[in-house]
């Protein structure tokens, strides 16, 4: 990607087809995913709902609209699927799709595995199939080098044995991708739960509406993706791509509590005047736009590196993860700040974005660990 | 002057490569730095000799009217002049103050006004100063005291300018006075092209906390201005000083992103120099400096892009001024903390001769850049409009 390219298509400018997309899902999930609608599925063990789930699928296309034609999907290109990741953001819609469309689609699709691309992606692009990827394990690492779960040869495949954590929506999944070492290294391998050997137990997490889990493998039998021994690439582009998404719904959910930071400064009085005409107020307003700006551009730029097939997109992805992550949390905390002891309810959704900023924060590695990944990749 | 050359219809690629010719033959910089003179009056020379060399070549002002020195560009082609010029490391606009006033001079002018003034301040053969700020009124213009009063043909204009960019060394000044009755505020203001060269005009430098005098004290005593040097009509200053051909703006913000990089290049160079890359806090610093330049490059792109779609530049284009002030200080300490203990000498301290001038350039930023947050409305001011105007708080005030 080139600084000022002014004769490519212009970074950052949206085409009405982007937008049309952005206002339809937009619409469905004021519609679908109202505030009452969050705080009702956080509630459930399952952490979605299926009619949802079907209509997403069935009536936008939105599981298949970034996968490839030949298997299934629509071929729009990750800049798009971030809009819909952007709308999702705002909303906090609770659907296993981080987990399946972004994550366990791409770690398949980028281990070049032809037959398993074949196999399971149709089913992720139609809606059918739920899957999660298991990558982490008590280390907290998001590393291949670090993995413990171990495969050993059987016949007719391998079978898994070991502890996976902090697996998205890995409870209710229908498949897992699942990554484990082989005598070789570490290797990718798909994982039906249904079958034996697989326990599945949700995590009590700080985020309600993203749902984490608990996988013990004790002679799961697994079907090996890709090349043996080859995940750590496959697994580090995944999670680019990964970090890439959720910068998107990071942008997305610090614009929506900007927005009703603002508004509520406008209409709440104190002192005989809206709070929002305080300075104080404002400049922690200003402030905020400054980081929704920046998070915003964060995440675009690494979009389009990835659907331009820069070699930049691992500078871009560790950037834009740490960043949008603090511009998040940043704003869901002045949210709550402004809105004062309302703010700090329980009946108020500013926690409820508090909460989901800190928990994606977190999720695949926080900004201090992404900056080291930067200046890695740098070279610095 | 209409044997100008017009290259209006040329491609992005044939005006990079013309420029680069050109740039070739003719950009000083490409002689050793050393050769840039320090000296505030040398320097200015230096680059008022480059400046009229783009004049005369037909480089200058991408996206000013050809009719007045200017390229006339579309934006899409200034875009690529201020990339070329960056990646070329060509010196700064000697005036680029000058540059500020060409706006309102363009917007608000008269015909006679534009054909006096606009050559001359594009090729720098005249400097031009900003009479805006007052010792009592800094940010805030609707409080300024300068009186002009009319005398005829004339407007006699007395009081007292400071923190007034390169006034010592200028030509003319574009002069706030206030012609309605005091307490009219910002609906009693005019403004003036100011001769200062004109009986009643004193100058003095200011020094600065740098040491250095980047601005004046100006005096005016009785000093005569013609009616037909009045910008814009009476009481209409405000709107002539706020001015900006907002959307070529757009061009040059898209540009400095390349000078972003630049620094930040610079400050990567002076970690490795000083063997302070791996100490896991200076890389996490230095992560943090890498992605705040690219941030500030990607903002300059969205508004770019967004007015080369022919739209407005948009709510970004007000924040991009706070990023840039925060950008630059953060940028300055962190280059400070990477020099220890060398931090606390002079710029022109011999010692630092290890690191060349580059060093004493760092600290010369550091002390710089207490003024990026200052100038030209304060960081608080800047914060106040954004929500204002950006974020609709203005109705809800008093």
């Amino acid at each position: 990607m080139s600084a000022v390219d002014v004769e490519s298509s212009a970074m950052f400018v949206f085409s009405d087809e982007q937008n049309a997309l952005r206002a339809t899902v937009r619409r469905f999930l004021a519609e679908r995913s109202p505030e009452t609608e969050v705080r009702r599925l956080m509630e459930t063990e399952t952490g979605y709902d299926t009619a949802v789930w079907q209509l997403m699928a069935g009536q936008l296309g939105l599981q298949g609209l970034a996968l490839p034609e030949k298997f299934g999907g629509s071929g729009f290109g990750f800049v798009d699927l971030q809009i819909v990741l952007e709308e999702m953001g705002r909303a906090l819609l609770c659907a296993p799709f981080l987990s399946g469309v972004v994550l366990a689609a791409n770690a398949v699709l980028l281990s070049g595995d032809e037959a398993a691309c074949a196999q399971y992606l149709p089913g992720i692009a139609e809606g059918g199939t739920i899957a999660a990827l298991a990558v982490t394990e008590a280390s907290g690492s998001w590393r291949a080098g670090d993995v413990t779960t171990a495969a050993t040869a059987v016949v007719g495949g391998y079978a898994l044995s070991g502890e996976k954590l902090f697996v998205p929506d890995g409870h209710v999944a229908d498949l897992l991708f699942v990554l484990a070492r082989t005598a070789v290294g570490p290797s990718l391998f798909a994982v039906d739960p249904a079958a034996g050997g697989v326990t599945r137990e949700p995590m009590g997490t700080l985020d309600a509406t993203r749902k984490q889990s608990r996988l013990t493998f004790d002679g799961a039998r697994a079907r090996l993706i890709g090349e043996d021994g080859g995940a750590e690439r496959p697994l580090s582009q995944t999670l680019d791509l990964a970090a890439a998404a959720l910068a998107a719904e990071q942008a997305g959910g610090a614009r929506r509590v900007l927005e009703m930071a603002v508004e509520y400064a406008k209409v709440r009085e104190q002192f005989g005047r809206p709070i929002g005409s305080f300075q104080a107020i404002k400049h922690k307003c200003a402030d905020m736009l400054l980081a929704v700006e920046s998070a915003t551009s964060a995440a675009y730029a690494v979009g389009w590196a990835i659907d331009e097939g820069s070699d930049e997109v691992g500078v871009l992805a560790s950037l834009a993860k740490a960043f949008c992550s603090e511009a998040y949390t940043h704003c869901t905390a002045e949210n709550i700040q402004i809105h004062g002891g309302i703010g700090f309810t329980w009946e108020h959704p500013a926690h409820l974005y508090f909460k989901r900023a800190k928990s994606t924060e977190i999720l695949f590695g926080n900004p201090r660990y992404h900056r080291a990944l930067l200046a890695d990749r740098l070279g610095i | 002057m209409t044997d100008r050359p017009d290259r209006n219809g040329l491609s992005a690629d044939e005006l990079a490569a013309e420029l680069r010719v050109f740039l070739a033959e003719h950009h000083p910089g490409r002689t050793p730095p050393a050769t840039v003179p320090t000296a505030a009056a040398e320097r200015l020379a230096f680059q008022r000799t480059w400046q009229a060399t783009l004049f005369d070549h037909g480089w200058a002002a991408p996206g000013w009217p050809r009719r007045w020195g200017g390229m006339g560009l579309p934006l899409r082609l200034q875009a690529v002049h201020h990339r070329e010029m960056a990646l070329a490391r060509t010196p700064v606009a000697p005036s680029r103050i000058g540059y500020i006033v060409g706006p309102s001079l363009l917007a608000y002018g008269t015909e006679a006004q534009l054909e006096r003034f606009l050559r001359p301040l594009i090729r720098t053969d005249e400097l031009w100063c900003q009479g805006f700020s007052e010792p009592d009124a800094g940010s805030d213009l609707a409080s300024l005291r300068t009186r002009a009063v009319l005398d005829g043909d004339v407007y006699r204009v007395t009081g007292r300018k400071v923190w007034t960019s390169g006034a010592q060394f200028a030509d003319w000044m574009l002069c706030l006075a206030r012609t309605g009755p005091a307490g009219s505020g910002a609906a009693g203001i005019t403004a003036l092209a100011l001769d200062m060269h004109a009986p009643g005009v004193n100058a003095r430098p200011l020094r600065d906390m740098t040491g250095g005098a980047h601005f004046a004290e100006v005096e005016l005593d009785d000093v005569r201005v013609p009616v037909a040097y009045r910008v814009g009509d009476e009481n209409a200053g405000w709107a002539v000083a706020r001015a900006t051909l907002g959307h070529e703006r757009s061009t040059s913000l898209a540009s400095a992103g390349m000078r972003y990089r630049r620094v930040t290049g610079d400050l990567l160079e002076l970690a490795q120099r000083r063997g302070r890359t791996d100490d896991p806090y200076d890389r996490d610093a230095l992560a943090r400096a890498v992605t705040d330049a690219r941030l500030l490059e990607w903002s300059g792109q969205r508004v770019l892009g967004r007015v080369l779609e022919g739209g407005e530049p948009g709510p970004l284009a007000s924040v991009i001024r706070l990023q840039h002030a925060l950008f630059e200080q953060g940028l300055h300490e962190l280059a400070t903390d990477l020099l220890g203990p060398h931090a606390a000498l002079a710029a022109s301290e011999a010692h630092l001769a290890a690191g060349g001038k580059q060093d004493g350039a760092w600290l010369r930023g550091f002390l710089r850049t207490r003024a990026s947050t200052i100038g030209a409305g304060t960081a608080e001011i800047q914060r106040t409009t954004i929500a204002d105007k950006v974020l609709g708080l203005r109705e809800v005030g008093r």
